[in-house]
């Protein structure tokens, strides 16, 4: 049976060689791709790594930004946009009628033009639906409508923090604040942030607080409208760290509106405008004369006459006529006395010092709107004289605000960020500006003027406010003048160990009859800051500490309020 | 013989043909579940973004504060509301003074006790 088809098995067929040839040919074939399989599938299959690195590479997110808690500032979602194509519609009248049953802000007679257009494939229905607008379109079951998913970028928070954050162009590409820096310096930092093996990015946690954003933002409002002042700003600094806490300026803009109408009003006052701080500047005088030795704690300046220089003189504001000693200079505020102490220190050590803290340099952070400062081009002693009380030179306020954190913080001045960072990361860069012993004096003095000098309105019961006021007429047409102010005040708490440092500035307030006609920086800036300080020191941990004084105060308060 | 061999040869060929067959259909399944998985973890992932802008957007401080001056009575928290242990432990022993007079009630024992 085995052998009928082949008869003679044993005798050797013609081609019988080739046959096995071909044979081992197919049989080596088939083993080659049999290997093959078992190496790529069993032996080495592709790594995991490989396969996601290769998924991530085709979408990597912008990364979302969120404050130091964890709170959205900014974020991607999807929204979708409708469309319809005409040609595929089988009712057009009862097509808009749906529609625009479910949308009613589209104009029935339009789309109703725009759908009888001949050959017309593709009709915009409405760009950039909420989710619900979109399942209700789609559950009409109209033929030839359809949507695509578009990204938008959002600010959930709104105006808040505006300034800081930025906002992009509608291909998402970062145009201003945070969005800019992540996509133009910060680039590598975004990089950074790509997490491959989940094809995700991680968000940009940046230093700040929004519930301390919204404090500062609430009172400067408030302040802005009270004194009816043209604008207005705040900065709170983690004097440790650099971390800017907060950042407003007034009048700010709606980052998720379509047209934004940026003008100059809305620009940041902060960081892109520069401003003769005026007072609070002799703190930086007075820490560079300790710094020098040119003056102690005793040392005493005639304030009696007005300081003469050339054909200027240079005269108090709130004129004493008297000898002051150096903690008197600082809470009266003397020009003459502060100018006396710079030209003691003399010019060339004055400007050195100004360049040492950073004061001549524009000061570069994340946000890249940023100004120069306005310094004068030469250095005599009058230019000398009048910087000393923050004349003639402007500078970013951030920039004024760091170096005065600076000098209070130990003498070590840490870069400021709007990126959170720890100490130590803080430490590196910090630069040492002032002598551990002129910082004790400086935070003596803050606290002294907030106690019995012009800070007075800002000193919060238990959180040891310190604080320098200064009020800077502003140049209207080439001269200084005297209705036009800007008021501030730079401080900060606690002063036994400094942590946070505040700045709040006001532009052209007001006086106001519960002021007295006063429109200097202790009747509307320095209040503001210690409305702001109420608020903020229990939200950033700061433990109050109350004195017997501070007791008898509040007993008083509390009396005074039973009464009413 | 031969046709032993080739006959179990076939019955092997149909055999892993039809699990070749059936091991295919199934990844063809297994491959369209996960297509489903990816495309609707993606939906989650999106709604969830959506969620937390919402959340975001609806816990500004902001409006916090407005709901707040309409709902609630408080304020912000003030100096004089906070103390520390070193006052407290001064005053330890006034309190204890004062539990000693009175002799401890327990009010929840009491209420299981009405109970029972």
């Amino acid at each position: 049976m085995t052998d009928t088809h082949l008869p003679n098995a044993t005798a050797k067929l013609p081609g019988q060689h080739r046959i096995r040839l071909l044979g081992l040919g197919f049989s080596g074939v088939f083993l080659a791709i049999a290997l093959k399989l078992a190496f790529t599938s069993v032996i080495a299959p592709l790594s995991e790594e490989a396969k996601t690195i290769a998924e991530a590479v085709q979408r990597i997110p912008r990364p979302d930004i969120v404050d130091r808690n964890g709170n959205v500032l900014a974020t991607d979602v999807a929204v979708a946009s409708l469309y319809a194509d005409p040609r595929k519609i089988l009712d057009l009248e009862e097509a808009v009628e749906l529609i625009t049953g479910v949308l009613p802000d589209v104009d029935a007679k339009e789309l109703d033009k725009k759908f009888r257009q001949p050959g017309r494939a593709f009709v915009w229905l409405k760009r950039q639906v909420s989710p619900e607008e979109r399942d209700a379109v789609f559950d009409l079951g109209i033929p030839g409508v359809a949507y695509v998913n578009e990204r938008k970028r959002v600010y959930p928070q709104g105006r808040l923090a505006a300034h800081t954050v930025g906002y992009v162009d509608v291909d998402t590409k970062g145009i201003a604040g945070i969005e800019r820096y992540l996509d133009t310096e910060g680039a590598m930092y975004t990089a950074s942030l790509i997490e491959p093996e989940r094809g995700n990015t991680a968000p940009a946690e940046l230093a700040l607080d929004i519930r301390v954003q919204h404090a500062l933002t609430d009172e400067v409002q408030q302040a802005i409208t009270k004194f009816k002042a043209i604008g207005g700003g705040g900065i709170v600094l983690n004097i440790e760290t650099g971390e800017i806490v907060a950042l407003v300026s007034l009048p700010d803009f709606n980052p998720n509106a379509e047209d934004k109408n940026i003008g100059k009003d809305q620009q940041n006052r902060m960081l892109s405008g520069v401003y003769e701080l005026g007072s609070v500047v002799k703190a930086v005088t007075f820490a560079m004369a300790f710094d020098n030795g040119t003056i102690t704690m005793n040392s005493k300046y005639d304030a009696r006459y007005a300081l003469v220089i050339g054909n200027a003189r240079i005269n108090d504001f709130h004129a004493q006529r008297r000898v002051l000693t150096v903690p008197e200079i600082f809470t009266n505020s003397s020009n003459i006395g502060t100018a006396k102490m710079a030209l003691d220190v003399g010019i060339e050590k004055h400007q050195a010092f100004l360049e040492k803290v950073g004061l001549l340099d524009k000061l570069l952070t994340e946000v890249p709107e940023t100004a120069r400062p306005i310094l004068p081009k030469k250095w005599g002693r009058l230019v000398s004289a009048t910087a000393a009380f923050g004349h003639g030179f402007a500078v970013q306020p951030l920039q004024g605000l760091a170096v005065v954190a600076g000098i209070l913080n130990g003498g070590k001045m840490a870069q400021p960020t709007f990126l959170k960072r720890s100490k130590e990361e803080a430490d590196v860069l910090a630069k040492d500006i002032v002598k551990a012993k002129t910082s004790q004096y400086m935070r003596e003095l803050f606290r002294l003027n907030a106690l019995e000098g012009s800070a007075g309105k800002a000193d919060v019961i238990g959180y040891r406010v310190g604080g320098k006021t200064g009020t800077a007429e502003k140049v209207v047409r080439g001269r200084y003048s005297k209705d036009h102010r800007l008021a501030s005040f730079i401080g900060a708490f606690p002063m036994d160990k400094p942590q946070y440092a505040i700045l709040i500035m006001l532009d052209e307030p007001k006086p106001l009859p519960e002021t007295y006609g006063f429109a200097t920086s202790g009747w509307n800036a320095v209040p503001t800051a210690g409305k702001v300080i109420a608020r903020i020191a229990p939200l950033l941990g700061i433990e109050p500490v109350l004195t017997a004084a501070d007791r008898e105060k509040i007993a008083k308060l509390a009396k005074a309020k039973t009464k009413i | 013989m031969l046709k032993i061999v080739n006959g179990v040869l076939v019955l092997m060929v149909l055999v892993s043909g039809s699990i070749l067959y059936a091991m295919e259909h199934k990844t063809r399944g297994l491959e369209r579940e996960i297509r489903t998985t990816t495309a609707e973890i993606d939906a989650l992932e999106e709604d969830i973004k959506l969620l937390n802008a919402e959340w975001s957007s609806l816990t500004r401080p902001e409006r916090i504060q407005l709901l707040a001056t309409r709902h609630l009575q408080m304020a912000p928290a003030e100096a004089r509301q906070f103390t520390s242990l070193e006052e407290l432990s001064a005053r330890i022993a006034e309190v204890r003074g004062k539990m000693q007079e009175k002799p401890p009630t327990d009010a929840i024992g009491e209420l299981m006790k009405k109970m029972q």
